[in-house]
């Protein structure tokens, strides 16, 4: 059964029909990704996805349950993690504290143990700070922990953003352009780094971008929209030789 | 030296007891002129400091660190205020002459007051915070006028007439155990994966949901828990001044507040210490002055301000507050 299984998805925005008859099956352990123009209404369905909006039609399963009309968080917690097309780190933070949060539906103690500082306090805090760290190390980033997260230079935000989607170990990891504002040599790594991504945490990898080095370079299967509307579907050599798509992205006779 | 560092926990307390017995021996030795230093005008001055830093942590923790604007504090202290008064005073007339009855009876009722504030916000706040925006102002703004009105017009609670002979159980002994308890507890909580989550809310509302935070459910929490501080401050308030009147609750009151912590530092408990501590005590020190007192201590304000945009202490803390961090065990790669 797919991972993800999203069935005749159209999100209306007043008169606007921002995506229409939208369908995707994820399997588990795939690198999909989503392409089209500015406007073709990518974030729209990304946005879909992880309950920004409730969709006006269609079905969004994931690993066997509806999600549709569940609230963000509750979407996030059922394994589906996400990044933004524009970074948005908890900027005033310190870098593991950012990693914290994103472990903080899974932490065991309450309010109380909170105002009291507990045992069972003491304990989750050192549990989440082992986690943190490590999972920092992961990313290169553990010589910076205690820095605000604001400060880091732009490609580390990048990596930091990651990490903290991945904090809340999820089984879907969607990327808003992630290779956006990098130079070749840091898309390369970027590529380098989702096929690691996907095998060390047995990720399913949704992605949009812009880059088509990245996009042909790192995804086995590519949906590309236009205005809404769905109009290739395929392996990256098929969609690279797609007129539908050259003329979505270039205008007719191109 | 070592001591200090090792043993920081101890060394806060040693200190706290220590300012204690000082302040009480300058109340209590006749130094000057045959009568002590600090008179019981000074030690009021010194009870109120305490209530008001107590105010404006509990004002912070939702301003400052979860990044909502609430502008209408006093309401809910007014709440603590007079539910406490009434149940001490009007329902079960008790007296300081027998504190063996009369504190058990002055605790209950100042947590009773903390609850009902609690509850108040609660009210309060579950509607307005489920908006992303400044809804909350307008809403906090209201209930605080709202709150006053009705105590004004309810004879009950005394109306405009005010409510008085209300036992005097605030001293500087029950100042002290309220401010520090209540600071520990709040510090307590912000150092926390919940006060992580606060200020997760604070930088990014989206971002937050997406990492599987219920933002609405932590804002509400802590506007809740806010407010029962300043129930219980205002339960506190009325046993010091032994009598409270509605007008004493009004926005202005709660103005007062957003001064304190925006002067001393919205972003750090220190700062909302250092802000109420300073400028409780300042304008009383500056009587002296008469009529230049008033253009003084506002112009301290704008310069304060203009010099110190965010604040006093900004975001730094003082080295008791913070939680000693422990060491990592280091991994050679």
């Amino acid at each position: 059964m797919a991972l993800l299984d999203v069935q005749h998805l159209t999100q209306f925005f007043g008169g606007l029909r921002a995506v229409s008859d939208f369908n995707i099956q994820l399997e588990h352990g795939e690198i999909v990704g989503l392409i089209g123009p500015n406007g073709a209404g990518k974030t729209t369905v990304f946005n879909v996805l992880t309950g920004v909006y409730t969709p006006t039609k269609g079905t969004i399963v994931f690993d066997g349950q509806n999600i549709v009309g569940k609230k963000t968080y509750q979407i996030t917690q059922a394994g589906i993690a996400r990044t933004f097309q524009n970074i948005r780190l908890f900027s005033q933070s310190s870098v593991i504290d950012n990693i914290k949060i994103a472990y903080h539906f899974r932490m065991s103690y309450g309010n109380t143990d909170a105002f009291l500082h507990t045992r069972k306090y003491w304990q989750g805090e050192q549990l989440v700070d082992d986690y943190a760290i490590d999972l920092l190390r992961l990313f290169h980033l553990e010589g910076h922990a205690e820095d605000v997260s604001g400060s880091l230079p732009y490609g580390a935000q990048r990596r930091l953003e990651i990490a903290r989607a991945l904090a809340t170990k999820p089984r879907l990891l969607i990327l808003d352009e992630p290779a956006a504002g990098m130079n070749p040599a840091e898309a390369d790594e970027l590529m380098e780094m989702i096929h690691w991504l996907r095998d060390k945490f047995d990720l399913t990898i949704l992605l949009i971008e812009h880059q088509m080095r990245v996009v042909m370079g790192v995804c086995e299967r590519i949906k590309v929209m236009d205005f809404g509307e769905t109009i290739c579907e395929g392996v990256p050599e098929y969609i690279r030789n797609d007129p539908r798509v050259c003329e979505a992205y270039l205008g007719k006779g191109a | 030296m070592t001591f200090f560092r090792t043993h920081r926990t101890a060394v806060t307390v040693i200190a706290f007891v220590l300012t204690y017995v000082v302040v009480k021996l300058l109340s209590v030795l006749p130094l000057v002129n045959g009568g002590p230093l600090l008179n019981g005008y000074y030690i009021q001055l010194i009870a109120l400091a305490g209530i008001n830093i107590v105010m404006t942590v509990s004002l912070g923790m939702v301003n400052g660190f979860t990044g909502q604007f609430s502008i209408g504090h006093a309401g809910f202290m007014a709440v603590g205020a007079y539910t406490s008064a009434m149940i001490t005073t009007v329902w079960l007339h008790t007296s300081v002459t027998n504190p063996w009855v009369g504190y058990p009876v002055f605790i209950l009722a100042i947590l009773a007051g903390g609850l009902l504030a609690a509850a108040a916000g609660y009210l309060v706040g579950t509607p307005s915070l489920r908006l992303k925006g400044d809804y909350l102002a307008i809403v906090t703004l209201s209930a605080n006028e709202l709150i006053r009105t009705v105590i004004r017009v309810t004879n009950a609670l005394g109306g405009p007439r005010g409510l008085g002979g209300i036992p005097k159980f605030t001293n500087l002994e029950v100042v002290f155990v309220f401010t520090i308890v209540s600071v520990v507890l709040m510090r307590n909580y912000l150092f926390s994966s919940h006060g992580r989550s606060m200020k997760a809310v604070r930088d990014s509302e989206i971002a937050a949901e997406a990492t599987g935070i219920n933002t609405t459910k932590q804002k509400v929490f802590v506007f809740v828990f806010s407010a029962f501080f300043a129930g219980v401050s205002g339960g506190v308030f009325a046993h010091l001044l032994q009598f409270i009147h509605p007008d004493n609750f009004s926005f202005v009151k709660s103005l007062e507040y957003l001064i304190y912590l925006y002067v001393g530092g919205s972003t750090s408990i220190s700062g909302a210490i250092v802000g109420p501590a300073v400028f409780t005590v300042l304008p009383e020190l500056m009587r002296a002055l008469q009529q230049w007192r008033m253009v003084i201590y506002p112009l301290i304000l704008v310069l304060t301000m203009i010099f110190r945009t965010e604040g006093i202490m900004g975001a730094r803390e003082f080295r008791f507050i913070l939680i000693p961090q422990r060491q990592r065990k280091e991994v050679s790669a």
